[in-house]
């Protein structure tokens, strides 16, 4: 027996040497030695250095928009997202399956096509953008643009997270609140509801996640005007261009810090969400 | 108390909204996403054909876009095979074999998707750039990297990291070892077993890795923004020559390149949807 | 199903049936121990029922002797010869899982033509030969007609022989049946059964095979092996066993 045999199952079947090799070879080629040089060279900058770069006023007012931003797209996605989850799953009308692919779209369309796409139309004079122009509400160059992006790039992971979690809902229980006298609304509210709640978390982490990152769907439509609506990736990219390495590296240690801390928090709903129901 | 006197419901459940609320749901729901997903679509089809048909042909047939393409093609073609190999080792392992770590290992291969692309575009610069780790040795040596092909191909092979692998280690994993073992005992080597046994079995799911990789490698923008220099004609992707036309006031132009990406990527969803849909009918 | 007919098999396809020793053989997955100092003799040409309530370890033993476990002490010898020297591939063994694991994504025919057609270009028979093989095959096991259909369009029992098909076709010297009729209703059950001890007969294959089901084993089997956690608690020819049962443990499972 090899030494192997100390950490895992011994299986009949051949080739897990050469497939674990290949695996965490190429990991860490093309994965963990990149991130490692970030973690790297912040770690170098040291933790006041970063603590100071983050609370120049530029770059905060950019952390500010991105985070705001995020977590309100991420809020709007999970309100829009569950009832669309639910009419996707639950009705039946002409055109379902269309649009229940439809939902899909932000995770093939590449995000500059999104970008230039949504900056027409949002545009004063694009279609959205005149239409919204003449109730005083604009849209493109402004923090709300960027709002709208978030919301469609968001919007899949919330529906696709909280989809399967209805398909598998019992209407038994459904029918067995309504026979105690509970009105549907209240059936919905404290029977449905709380079976989904975990899966709709994992997907408001997951699109917070995603927004929070995003930058082609965002930058045409933005105005990218600093201190207003400048987000923090391509506050990276300014700072690169003006060959200021340091300040960009303290903004994407941050970034990354948030990604990791999100991948934390979206393990952790996940499991206890396994534990609590038996669902994801 | 006789039937009459209770309230006749819409014909259906005892527990289900009213037709109304429903209505009012569906109505809701397809504005939304009317709105928000089909407008943009519409939006890169009617930009795309402003000037005509010509016009569209035109703007494709531009030198500087044609390089574009040609160079979008070339990464995929490097970066999807890589991928795709990867996927299926991963999977191997993962699904195959009981080891302690599976559930690092998986996560860690789920990392490149939680970073932003910006990000993931600058660990190269960091590594390969003129101040990176190894931007003296590179320098000496006369190789490019960064600004320059290699530099995206790594970008985009960061970003597009877990595509192939994320499709394919749930359905091998609920697949089983049974058919495996079967053919060992009939004499079967571990190759000839992969091959003839394991790949067939999930040719589908390889295929929509392969699609949804290929369409994210083509269309990725944020982290080959910072790795690619913007170096007209050498080092722009397609979603780069559609920036800078755009920002050109180009518009038409512009929208006539990102259309080909939109096509690319309502085929790739055309192609998953179908390949659940079947998977669905034979489990149902 | 009709009853099935009596069983043709040419005599020429099976080797020398062997003599499987398993000596002191343990085995624990984790912390509880599935195999506890298991010894056992099979005859050259036996139908051994390993019999026993899950758990039992009946299932892990038989994989051990194809070679899909190791045992964790002692050793499993064919002929003489300690099988640990063998792969999973050179064992020969035929082995008939408890799910079938046919190849889903393969017709019947090139389900059963499988094991001959992996093998290597110098020892692969001849298109034609594997053709006829495969047809022989598909005659004694009552699967005319159903050359190309896939596993997913056939009953239990036509998936069952199809399972075992694919395990002769490639000439075992050892038969290896985890629970064969498990998933199959009582009726069918019982007529296949029967039709396991035609084939024995004609092909002379040392065979062993897992059951629950004492009724199965008592009435096919030359001998039964009753486990319990882990240990055989008797071996014997059904009436012996069910004369004498050795403990309080196999007289109630005998009933």
């Amino acid at each position: 027996m090899s030494r192997l045999a100390v950490w895992r199952r011994p299986s009949p079947l051949p080739g897990f040497g050469l497939a674990m090799g290949v695996t965490l070879a190429y990991l860490a080629l093309v994965v963990l030695i990149p991130l490692s040089a970030l973690v790297i060279r912040a770690s170098g900058l040291g933790a006041a250095k970063i603590a100071a770069i983050a609370l120049d006023a530029r770059v905060l007012a950019a952390l500010r928009v991105t985070f705001g931003v995020a977590f309100a797209a991420a809020a709007i996605d999970v309100l829009f997202g569950l009832l669309i989850a639910w009419v996707l799953t639950r009705y039946r009308f002409p055109g379902r399956r269309f649009f229940d692919a439809l939902v899909d779209l932000p995770f093939a369309l590449p995000t500059a096509v999104a970008g230039i796409s949504l900056a027409t139309l949002y545009a004063p004079n694009g279609v959205f953008g005149a239409a919204l122009a003449r109730i005083g509400v604009r849209v493109a160059f402004t923090p709300w643009g960027i709002l709208v992006a978030l919301i469609f790039v968001g919007l899949p992971f919330v529906v696709r997270t909280v989809q399967p979690i209805i398909e598998e809902l019992e209407r038994e229980l459904e029918e067995a609140s309504a026979t105690l006298g509970a009105s549907r609304l209240q059936t919905l509210r404290r029977v449905a509801l709380p079976q989904i709640a975990p899966a709709l978390l994992t997907g408001m982490a997951l699109a917070f996640a995603r927004g929070v990152g995003e930058y082609g769907s965002v930058i045409f439509i933005a105005g990218n005007i600093a201190y207003v609506s400048e987000i923090a990736p391509l506050l990276i990219i300014v700072k690169l261009e003006e060959y200021d390495y340091d300040g960009a590296t303290a903004i994407a240690a941050i970034m990354l810090a948030v990604s990791f801390a999100m991948l934390f928090v979206i393990n952790a709903t996940q499991s206890w969400s396994r534990r609590r129901l038996g669902l994801v | 108390m006789s039937d009459a006197a209770l309230p006749r419901r819409a014909a259906g459940r005892v527990a289900d909204e009213t037709p109304l609320a429903k209505t009012l749901a569906i109505a809701v729901s397809l504005v939304f996403l009317g709105v928000f997903f089909l407008a943009p679509l519409v939006v890169v089809i009617a930009e795309a054909l402003a000037k005509g048909l010509a016009g569209f042909v035109d703007a494709i047939l531009e030198p500087d876009a044609l390089a574009a393409i040609a160079l979008t093609f070339t990464i995929a073609a490097i970066v999807v095979p890589l991928n795709a190999a990867f996927g299926l080792a991963a999977a191997w392992a993962i699904a195959k074999f009981d080891f302690a770590g599976k559930n690092l290992l998986t996560t860690l291969i789920d990392l490149p998707f939680s970073v932003s692309p910006v990000v993931s575009g600058l660990v190269f610069v960091l590594l390969f750039g003129a101040q990176g780790w190894f931007g003296d040795w590179l320098a000496a040596h006369h190789i490019k990297i960064v600004f320059a092909m290699p530099g995206i191909a790594l970008a985009t092979l960061f970003v597009t990291f877990p595509f192939v692998a994320r499709e394919l280690i749930p359905l091998m994993q609920s697949q089983g070892t049974a058919e495996e073992e079967a053919a060992l005992t009939l004499g079967a080597s571990g190759w000839k077993t992969f091959l003839t046994v394991t790949l067939p079995n999930v040719k589908w799911a390889l295929l929509t890795g392969v699609l949804l990789c290929n369409a994210r490698a083509m269309g990725e923008f944020g982290a080959v923004s910072v790795v690619s220099g913007h170096i007209r004609g050498v080092t722009n992707t397609i979603p780069l020559q559609v920036e800078i036309l755009y920002n050109e006031y180009s518009i038409a132009a512009a929208f006539s390149l990102a259309s080909l990406l939109a096509l690319l990527a309502l085929v790739t969803l055309g192609v998953k949807y179908a390949v659940e849909a079947r998977a669905g009918a034979r489990a149902g | 199903m009709p009853a099935p007919a009596r069983v043709e098999a040419p005599a020429r396809y099976y080797g020398q049936p062997r003599t499987i020793s398993i000596e002191g053989v343990s085995k624990s997955f984790g912390e509880g121990a599935v195999l506890d100092a298991i010894n056992l003799e099979i005859e050259p040409g036996e139908l051994l029922a390993l019999l026993g309530p899950s758990g039992s370890g009946k299932t892990t033993l038989l994989r051990l002797i194809a070679g899909l476990e190791t045992a964790d002490k002692g050793a499993v010898r064919f002929d003489g010869e300690d099988a640990s020297d063998f792969t999973v591939q050179q064992r020969r063994v035929g082995f008939v899982f408890q799910s079938y694991a046919l190849f889903r994504h393969m017709s019947v025919a090139a389900n059963i033509a499988y094991g001959l057609t992996v093998r290597p270009r110098r020892s692969r028979p001849l298109r034609e030969v594997i053709a006829g093989r495969v047809a022989e095959l598909m005659v004694m096991m009552q699967l005319g007609g159903l050359e190309r259909r896939y596993p997913s369009e056939l009953s239990g029992g036509q998936r069952q022989r199809v399972a075992l098909a694919r395990a002769l076709a490639i000439e075992p010297r050892v038969l290896l049946l985890d629970e064969p009729f498990g998933a199959l209703d009582a009726k069918v059950r019982k007529d296949l059964r029967k039709w396991l001890r035609e084939i024995h007969d004609r092909t002379g294959l040392t065979t062993v095979f897992v059951t629950h089901d004492q009724a199965e084993a008592m009435e096919i089997a030359d001998r039964v092996a009753i486990l319990n956690g882990g240990r055989i608690e008797q071996i014997g020819r059904p009436a012996e066993v069910r004369a004498t049962p050795a403990s309080a443990f196999v007289a109630d499972f005998l009933d």
